[in-house]
């Protein structure tokens, strides 16, 4: 619908389009002969913008074009009211001259934000301490400032019929392959939905297998880790309304990455990094190891183990499996709580799931004590994991291995172990593997370990980069 | 799309060592020292040798098709109706291997470890696990057996420390005492015991090296680690064992695993089977997928069904492999493997290579 020459007319036609909402107005003034009409949403602008950078100037100077007259640097002119109206939503103002159809739209928001604060979710001990926010200018503000080249690419897209959520994929010209941001380009083009949560939706909407539970995407709300990755050719997607940045395509290595590692000596940077991949075998397969061994092959275990093993076991009731089962249970319903649990009352948890559960249990022979020193072993070992997806999946994982182990003992966590790295194996995304063997050429320097900085030539494998190499050699003096 | 069909040489000699080795590790030499007794590590040896010259014999044939895999160019060497008959002859021997290596390692379970869980639990569980890995690409295969190769090597591990220690390496002595001729009838059981090779017939294609050359040195790798491998064991049972004691022992393997002292595990045989069912995994899935991908070729357009076909075949060892909880059935049907071993993965490959030299040009390179 075209605007028309009088205000009044075009008062009523925004007014249908906004179906009356009551935020919408309209102000006029008068400058010499000439009359204006500014319509805005009073919930969205900025009024001190709008007074002095608007009216007064218009106030002031009566005989020039309000493009001359308004010294506001974002401003489009239009005629057409669909494009006035998706303005309003953004916060812009909307100015018209009585007799003329062309609508001036000022970028006029009101930006409420939060400050940069600190990860709450990927703490670190050394390195930067500043957290992606909810606002994506301020996000992509925070990048351009982390990696000032022309080479970082910005590129928006608008995702939901009804929420029109701003998004941004970032990624590094010359390192990214370009099959990947095309066929990312398909996928976010191809989205078509009301609104958008993001990291949840997007990551779901992407994926390729829906029915795995390892994390085929990154999600982080650290810049600087959002730029390590950047650097190694993977592209980023920022939401406005999120903090939390994606990154893709990742292997399934990195999610036992922090950016400690590359803080401290890549000794101690790799001996963590083991002993994180280690915990993640331990919490997934642990409980099954420990039924398997109880029930099946206790033969195994040397003969004094064995006389401690069975001396606590000596009088519970219940079978292994299903001492393990329920402890598991209860650890999950313990952490579910302690999220949920409002903070002022979240020391009763402590109190309930330490004393009740872990001593009562034990002594009323519910449960013996080395399933309890098992379950809270695979606990600990879960929460190692530095990404939350992660380590959730990691939670679900070791019931497939109980059951297997009850069914089999060794042999069926065995076949558990199989089953999952052939499924690790099979994942894709954006054809690209998700799982390669950490053991093979230079791969295993950023992967099981974390090599030292000067012998990290060659980027992630992962990313299928065109250009390989990160740098000859990095520390340009010779010893 | 990115394309990913292809296998490094790395991941190929993973591919040919952990297909090769399977369950007769826990036998060796038991069937090769039948006329060489103590001298049966040279029989093995010389096994190893024989395997060497197929695979020269198989890269030959591959390097004059290089661009397409044995079922493909079957019917430019040996003409159509002959070439589909040829094909579903290698997928049947591909599935009777797979059948035959997951029946035999059940049976091992069966009396080492589970011994009273029923045989078609732990049989199905295998079979379905080898199916679902065989069922992935040629890639995530090769992936998988690289993960595996670690597993494997904590088995050598488990193998050289349990084997060195008490002993008589007299037991050795002296060499060669049982005639050449004794060692080379032997030499033929230990033929099957190197089977696996010849899966470059399929995956000769794929292979993404820089020359040919670098694809027969990754095989003449893996057939070396593998001969060296038996060999040592071989070696390490004739130590630990007398002549007359390995002609008593089917299993000698276990045995040895099963003296060891180690204070952290008691008994490292149940150990080192559990860890086993990996590497023979490897060739249960490998030879599902190759007897699949055989099959696939045997119409004239290619069935494109590849997770349907591998669950066929796999329920179909499935069902075959309920009658082998009896052993009596197993070992007759091992003898007769044998043959058809000799004749698929020996005789076939040579004479497919005569065929396809007599006829002249191979398919042209691209």
């Amino acid at each position: 619908m075209k605007s028309d020459r009088t205000v009044a007319n075009n008062t009523l036609s925004f007014q249908k389009l906004l179906s009356n909402s009551s935020d919408f107005q309209t102000s006029d003034l008068t400058a010499g002969e000439r009359q204006y009409r500014l319509y805005y949403l009073d919930t969205m602008i900025e009024f001190a913008i709008v007074r002095d950078h608007i009216i007064q100037p218009l106030l002031v100077h009566k005989d020039v074009s309000v493009r001359q007259a308004v010294p506001i640097l974002h401003v489009i002119e239009t005629e057409l009211l669909a494009e006035a109206t998706m303005a309003l939503m953004e916060g812009k103002t909307i100015v018209q001259v009585e007799g003329e159809a062309t609508l001036y739209l000022f970028g006029t928001a009101m930006n409420k934000e939060r400050s940069i604060n600190i990860p709450v979710n990927e703490r670190v001990l050394r390195g930067s301490n500043e957290a992606l926010i909810e606002n994506l200018d301020t996000n992509l503000n925070l990048m351009r400032k982390l990696i000032a080249t022309p080479d970082l690419v910005v590129r928006y897209y608008r995702i939901g019929r009804r929420s029109n959520t701003k998004i941004a994929i970032l990624y590094l010209k010359s390192i990214v392959n370009e099959d990947i941001v095309k066929e990312l380009d398909r996928r976010l083009v191809s989205i078509d939905i009301d609104y958008i949560e993001a990291p949840g939706f997007i990551q779901e909407l992407m994926d390729e297998k829906s029915f795995s539970l390892f994390p085929q995407m990154l999600v982080t709300e650290r810049p600087d880790r959002v730029r390590s990755y950047l650097m190694d050719g993977k592209v980023a997607i920022l939401t406005n309304g999120s903090p939390d940045g994606l990154i893709l395509p990742v292997s399934f290595w990195a999610f036992f990455q922090s950016p400690d590692d590359y803080q401290i000596n890549w000794l101690l940077g790799s001996t963590f990094r083991i002993l994180r991949i280690f915990c993640f075998i331990i919490a997934i397969s642990l409980p099954g190891a420990y039924v398997a061994m109880v029930t099946f092959d206790p033969r195994i275990l040397p003969f004094e183990i064995a006389l401690t093993l069975q001396s606590s076991m000596q009088f519970i009731a219940m079978p292994a499996v299903l001492e393990a089962v329920s402890m598991l249970l209860i650890l999950e319903i313990l952490r579910e709580a302690t999220i949920r649990l409002p903070s002022p009352i979240g020391q009763t948890i402590g109190v309930v799931g330490g004393i009740v559960i872990g001593t009562v249990v034990v002594q009323s022979n519910l449960v013996s004590n080395t399933m309890v020193v098992v379950v809270a072993f695979t606990g600990i070992a879960s929460f190692i994991i530095p990404s939350y997806e992660m380590s959730s999946a990691a939670r679900l994982l070791p019931y497939p291995f109980i059951f297997m182990s009850a069914i089999l003992g060794l042999i069926g966590l065995e076949l558990a172990y199989l089953f999952v790295l052939a499924h690790l194996s099979r994942l894709h995304m954006m054809g690209v593997p998700y799982f390669y063997t950490g053991l093979n050429g230079g791969s295993m320097r950023d992967t099981l370990i974390r090599a030292p900085i000067w012998r990290l030539r060659t980027r992630a494998k992962e990313s299928l980069t065109n250009n390989k190499v990160r740098i000859r050699n990095p520390r340009g003096w010779e010893k | 799309m990115i394309h990913l069909k292809q296998l490094s040489t790395q991941q190929l000699t993973c591919l040919v060592i952990l297909t090769q080795v399977g369950v007769h590790v826990l036998s060796i030499p038991f069937n090769e020292s039948r006329h060489s007794g103590h001298d049966a590590w040279m029989s093995i040896l010389f096994g190893g040798v024989v395997a060497q010259a197929v695979i020269v014999i198989i890269y030959w044939l591959g390097k004059r098709h290089p661009n397409q895999s044995l079922p493909q160019y079957m019917g430019v060497v040996v003409g159509k109706p002959i070439g589909v008959l040829v094909n579903l002859l290698f997928a049947a021997y591909c599935a009777e291997s797979c059948l035959l290596v997951t029946v035999s390692y059940t049976d091992v379970i069966e009396r080492w470890l589970l011994v009273t869980t029923p045989w078609y639990v732990i049989l199905g569980l295998s079979i379905a696990i080898a199916a679902y890995i065989a069922s992935s690409p040629l890639r995530s295969i090769a992936v998988v057996t690289q993960s595996i190769m670690f597993m494997f090597l904590v088995c050598v591990v488990i193998v050289l420390t349990s084997g060195t220690g008490q002993g008589d390496y007299r037991h050795l002595l002296p060499i060669g005492t049982h005639g050449i001729g004794a060692i080379i009838r032997d030499s033929i059981p230990a033929l099957w015991l190197y089977a696996g090779y010849e899966l470059l017939l399929y995956v000769f294609p794929f292979v993404k090296s820089h020359r040919h050359k670098d694809i027969v040195i990754a095989m003449t790798i893996a057939n070396g680690v593998t001969t060296l491998f038996y060999v040592v064991l071989s070696m390490l049972v004739t130590y630990k064992f007398s002549e007359s004691q390995i002609n008593t022992i089917a299993e000698p393997l276990v045995f040895i695993l099963r003296q060891f002292n180690w204070p952290v595990v008691q008994s490292l045989d149940i150990l080192f089977i559990t860890i086993w069912l990996a590497v023979v995994a490897v060739t249960a899935y490998m030879y599902l997928f190759l007897s699949a991908r055989y099959l696939a070729h045997i119409f004239r357009n290619e069935i494109r069904k590849h997770t349907m076909l591998v669950w066929l075949l796999g329920g179909i060892c499935f069902i075959v492999g309920l009658w082998g909880e009896d052993r009596e059935k197993v070992i007759r049907f091992t003898v007769y493997h044998n043959y058809a071993t000799g004749i698929m993965v020996i005789i076939m490959p040579t004479l497919l290579l005569l065929i396809s030299l007599m006829r002249g040009r191979g398919s042209v390179v691209r």
